[in-house]
């Protein structure tokens, strides 16, 4: 009987473990919903941006383009940028509630040269607590306001008028 | 037609025949980023039958107390005390919220754990430790009572009364409470000048104060979850317990500061019982999640 509720325990904590591993949920207009951790995020394309912080100075930031992110999920980027497809937006929800809105032209490299990432590192570290794991990280703006903090889902929709 | 049954609706927003829509008024300032579900649309007749059961001591075991014993309007629908006592006389781990402006809200609860006001509703209501009777005894009760079943059927098309049909009727009656009339909204709209302390009020609040990174807007409050420093180890896991993330750990809901001076006591716990205390956050340990 120990025995067992000791299995029990080994496998709850396991399963504690899987459900408090942070991730990025990608969602919506996609054609393959993802949830990305840390290590698949390691597995994809990676790029270091620079970004002036609240504090005014420069800091690298180093993660994956959303745009490679949108790719995989399956949303119309690219070529298939075009038409109604122009209307679609990205939604991008932080941990404590807070929202910030893309159009997919905003993040698309055949509109614009600006590269916007889910950066997870700063100068070989992690991001600090409170910041990370995930970052949205949005160079060349007057205001930090759109990189926000603990990004937790990215969601693709259309905008119905 | 299943759907019918189960809702009372002709289907998905579309309402039975002789049901009134109801247009919530309120200030444009307010936005309409509204929620309604298309399943349960505002109607006179749902809101009038909420209102109803928001004040019904049968929704509870024993008939002893209703929606309003926690939430009574006089107090901003809140009941002055720390922790609001259930059937059984056990003590609510957290505060009882104010019902104001729950239109614009999506994740109820001070964890944001129910989302929408049908869900939420559902949670007092049968609570062992609230008031602890399942909807279906509920719904029991009030079909033997004489002037329930022709309610229902004027607000969802038959006189069957189902807990589904309660949580949506208590959920219309709920996002009416709107709380507009404020010398703050006579200000917005130009019709009031402050006074030279409430001038002075309004600059700290939006300036050097910085209360209006979280309490944004002429709603003062946004759809937010943040630890404001109250405790550097938090008893209470808050939002945590919700999303499993130890970064969420302490966070709570960033609640409507409306008809604040009627609400004590403050805070997730009810650990201030004046509005004076809460200038905790002058406290140089008070976190403003805004800082870079």
């Amino acid at each position: 009987m120990r025995k067992y509720c000791f299995i029990i325990l080994v496998c709850l904590v396991i399963v504690g473990g899987i459900q408090a591993q942070p991730a990025i949920k990608v969602s919506g207009e996609v054609t393959k919903p993802l949830q990305l951790q840390t290590a698949d995020l390691a597995k994809m394309k990676r790029v270091t941006v620079s970004m002036r912080d609240r504090d005014g100075n420069e800091h690298p930031y180093t993660g994956v383009p959303v745009a490679e992110i949108l790719d995989q999920a399956g949303v119309t980027t690219g070529k298939q940028l075009r038409g109604e497809n122009l209307t679609k937006y990205l939604l991008v929800k932080c941990a404590d509630g807070y929202e910030v809105l893309f159009s997919l032209a905003e993040l698309d490299s055949s509109f614009t040269d600006r590269t916007v990432i889910i950066a997870d590192s700063s100068e070989g570290k992690p991001l600090p607590a409170g910041k990370g794991p995930f970052r949205l990280v949005v160079p060349g703006e007057k205001k930090p306001a759109r990189s926000s903090f603990q990004v937790t889902e990215l969601v693709i929709r259309w905008a119905k008028e | 037609m299943i759907l019918s049954a189960a809702t009372g609706f002709l289907g998905f927003g579309i309402r039975a025949p002789g049901v009134e829509p109801l247009t919530p008024v309120y200030p444009s300032y307010f936005g309409n980023r509204i929620d309604i579900p298309a399943d349960n649309p505002l109607t006179v007749q749902g809101v009038q039958l909420g209102r109803m059961l928001f004040y019904e001591t049968a929704l509870s075991a024993g008939d002893r107390v209703s929606c309003a014993t926690c939430h009574r309007q006089e107090l901003a629908f809140t009941d002055g005390k720390r922790f609001s006592a259930g059937v059984d006389g056990t003590l609510q781990p957290r505060n009882t919220m104010s019902l104001a402006n729950l239109l614009w809200v999506r994740n109820f609860f001070w964890d944001g754990r129910a989302r929408g006001l049908e869900q939420q509703a559902e949670t007092p209501l049968t609570n062992p430790h609230e008031m602890g009777q399942t909807l279906a005894v509920s719904a029991r009760k009030l079909q033997s009572k004489t002037i329930y079943p022709p309610l229902f059927r004027a607000a969802f098309g038959s006189d069957t009364v189902t807990g589904l049909r309660i949580v949506q009727a208590l959920a219309q009656f709920e996002r009416t409470l709107i709380s507009a009339g404020s010398r703050y909204d006579r200000y917005l709209q130009g019709a009031y000048q402050p006074t030279g302390s409430e001038a002075g009020g309004i600059a700290l609040f939006y300036g050097k104060g910085t209360c209006g990174h979280c309490h944004d807007g002429p709603k003062t409050y946004g759809e937010l979850f943040h630890n404001n420093g109250l405790d550097s180890i938090p008893r209470d896991p808050g939002r945590e317990t919700v999303t499993g993330q130890p970064y969420d750990r302490g966070r709570f809901r960033v609640v409507t500061l409306r008809n604040i001076e009627l609400t004590a006591p403050y805070m997730h716990d009810g650990r201030f019982s004046t509005l004076t205390d809460t200038s905790f956050i002058t406290n140089p340990k008070f976190s403003n999640p805004f800082k870079n």
